[in-house]
């Protein structure tokens, strides 16, 4: 049982992260190869937040707020210009951003591991099934699934959702119909980072934070899409939930071969299905 | 045929500065940097076949660099095999690597491409580090790598290593510019610029990728045998994704897509590493925002922009965009299905 609730809350932790970098790429085309690096700022920002005022609410509001804001700022000063040029432009220029945010980080927080306490009213166990089950695992299991929820709801239900759609859809027409194209541009750019830095908040109770984050994750999250199908929030959510049971699992039985195993997930799908294990469309990127 | 006039002078200029270097300097350290431009230079050309010839990214040089740098320490330490028989291995080893991954990554193109390719080495560096520990010493990497040995000349010896290394980067250079001038090298700058009319002239598109990736896989790894040999020493950090993304860094800065930007691209990333990390710990990070700078701004490299310049002057030849493939305002022309 208590494997089953590691491997949920880690798909849910991949899932807060790899939906970010999806909707980015679902909404503007764009791969963010810094996901992974504004996933680490979020942590360090929630711990260090977290630190000065002892709440966990705090860290976990300043995080997103924090690393939101950053996006937008990337956004608006360094794709913007390149949205005309060929996408791996924005691939490659998004790496020059891991160095920035990384050496940023450093500068700020140090080079240690930094811990984060975790908070008090989620640090409890539960006897669930005859198992011990931290609260917190729990708590990421069902925050995920109310981040999933309002995402869904945001893009499919509401008018705003209606536009983003819109704007990706056919930005120009958009921008025709008087509606302000590379301001929704922008927003969405901001709510993909800030889910990412929303994940590094929650992440940052479970694991030690350091700048290692940075790129370890982002191969996870990209493994994650590749499965799930980029630009898929459907996708992503069975994908993230999939690899998070594998490794899980492999964790309990074959530690030292969860990463090769993940790997080898991604090759068979490569092989078998190359757009992806639950996209429908071809994949002709 | 003006670039061809250009690429000759430059030859010319830094075939007298690798000549001159030796004898203007006997410092180690400036002859050891010397080496190491000119062994990443000999990555960074290889990497732009793929990159700016045939346009396509690939974010798995590094794994390359990585297998041929592992190929030569085991051939020479563990099997006691010859230097010029290693750096051979080093250079099938790359080839073979890259031959594996164009079998999974050629299934898909673009940014899936980059993906792909970056997960695929990334693979290869978590099995350096953890699985092949006993080959390739994990973490503690393999210490103690040795140098040629021919015709009694001590290559442990600075001065006669930089020779042996500027040969083999000059036999490097005049290769590429024979493959990039070669019916083969056009065909293939061909599918970058329009992969399905390559394909309706009768082309094997995908087998002119996988050839394309083959080679640049080749010659990273026989870089990353001279750079193991260079450093006496390898360890997993060469196959880190990082890598790759230093040599992207090298050849955009430099301009993608011609003969010689990759090596000014490498001159300047180590001429700023050098200089940067003299006065600050964070050099890493200012160089990611010159790199982000150059990008935004400057996309065709210090050597596009010289080239772009020194066509305009002479307009009585008009610029050839096929010869290196230099488009001033897109070095790499978006192909057809790009993502969008």
């Amino acid at each position: 049982m208590s494997t089953v609730i590691i491997g949920l809350s880690l798909g849910m932790l991949l899932f807060l992260l790899a939906s970010g970098l999806t909707l980015i790429f679902g909404m503007l085309g764009v791969i963010n190869f810094a996901h992974g690096a504004l996933y680490m700022l979020g942590a360090y920002l929630a711990f260090d937040v977290q630190l000065r005022t002892g709440s966990f609410i705090a860290g976990l509001a300043a995080a997103t707020a924090g690393v939101g804001l950053a996006g937008m700022a990337m956004e608006r000063l360094a794709l913007r210009p390149l949205y005309s040029r060929p996408h791996f432009y924005q691939l490659i220029l998004t790496f020059g951003f891991i160095l920035v945010i990384s050496e940023a980080v450093k500068i700020v927080w140090g080079l240690g591991y930094q811990e984060t306490p975790m908070p008090a009213a989620l640090a409890g166990t539960v006897e669930l099934a005859g198992s011990t089950i931290p609260v917190y695992r729990l708590f990421v299991i069902a925050f995920g699934l109310l981040v999933s929820a309002a995402l869904f709801f945001v893009l499919e239900k509401s008018t705003f959702g209606m536009l983003v759609r819109a704007a990706s859809s056919d930005g120009e027409m958009v921008r025709i119909l008087g509606l302000p194209a590379a301001a929704i541009r922008s927003a969405v750019f901001g709510v993909g980072a800030a889910l990412a830095g929303l994940a590094g908040a929650i992440s940052a109770p479970l694991f030690p934070i350091e700048l290692g984050m940075a790129t370890n994750t982002i191969i996870d999250c990209f493994i994650v899409v590749i499965l799930g199908g980029l630009g898929n929030i459907r996708g992503v959510v069975a994908a993230s939930l999939l690899i998070g049971m594998v490794r899980a699992v492999g964790y309990t039985f074959m530690p030292s071969w969860v990463d090769i195993l993940t790997f080898a997930m991604l090759i068979a799908t490569l092989l078998t299905r190359p757009q992806g294990l639950f996209s429908r469309q071809a994949r002709l990127a | 045929m003006k670039t061809s006039r250009q690429n000759a002078a430059i030859a010319a200029c830094v075939a007298a500065v690798v000549l001159a270097v030796p004898f203007c300097t006997q410092n180690d350290f400036l002859l050891n940097l010397s080496i190491l431009i000119m062994v990443w230079s000999i990555f960074a050309v290889g990497f732009d076949l793929v990159f700016g010839l045939l346009g396509m990214v690939s974010f798995g040089h590094a794994a390359f660099l990585g297998t041929g740098g592992y190929a030569l320490a085991l051939a020479t330490q563990r099997y006691g095999l010859s230097f010029e028989a290693g750096l051979g291995l080093a250079i099938l080893a790359g080839a073979a690597c890259a031959w594996i991954f164009s079998i999974f990554a050629l299934r898909v193109s673009g940014i899936f491409f980059a993906l792909v390719t970056l997960a695929l080495s990334q693979l290869m560096y978590i099995l350096a580090d953890s699985k092949l520990r006993e080959w390739t010493g994990g973490a503690d990497g393999l210490p103690g790598i040795g140098r040629p040995e021919l015709a009694g000349i001590d290559f442990f010896d600075t001065v006669n290593f930089y020779w042996y290394v500027a040969a083999v980067f000059a036999l490097v250079i005049a290769l590429m510019a024979m493959l990039r001038a070669s019916p083969f090298g056009r065909a293939v700058a061909g599918v970058r610029q329009n992969e399905i009319r390559a394909s309706q002239l009768g082309y094997n598109v995908q087998r002119l990728k996988q050839i394309t990736f083959l080679v640049s896989g080749a010659i990273g790894g026989l870089a990353g045998g001279l750079l193991a040999a260079v450093l006496m020493y390898m360890n997993p950090q060469m196959l880190h994704w990082t890598t790759s993304g230093d040599v992207i860094i090298m050849t955009l800065l430099g301009g993608a897509g011609t003969l010689w930007g990759p090596v000014a691209g490498v001159l300047l990333f180590e001429a700023l590493k050098e200089w940067l990390s003299g006065w600050t710990p964070y050099w890493y990070g200012i160089l990611g925002l010159v790199f982000i700078l150059a990008t935004l701004y400057f996309p065709q490299g210090v050597l596009g922009a010289l080239q772009a310049r020194w066509g305009r002057s002479r307009p009585a030849s008009p610029a050839s965009p096929a010869d290196g493939g230099t488009a001033p305002a897109a070095p790499l022309a978006p192909r057809e299905g790009s993502l969008s």
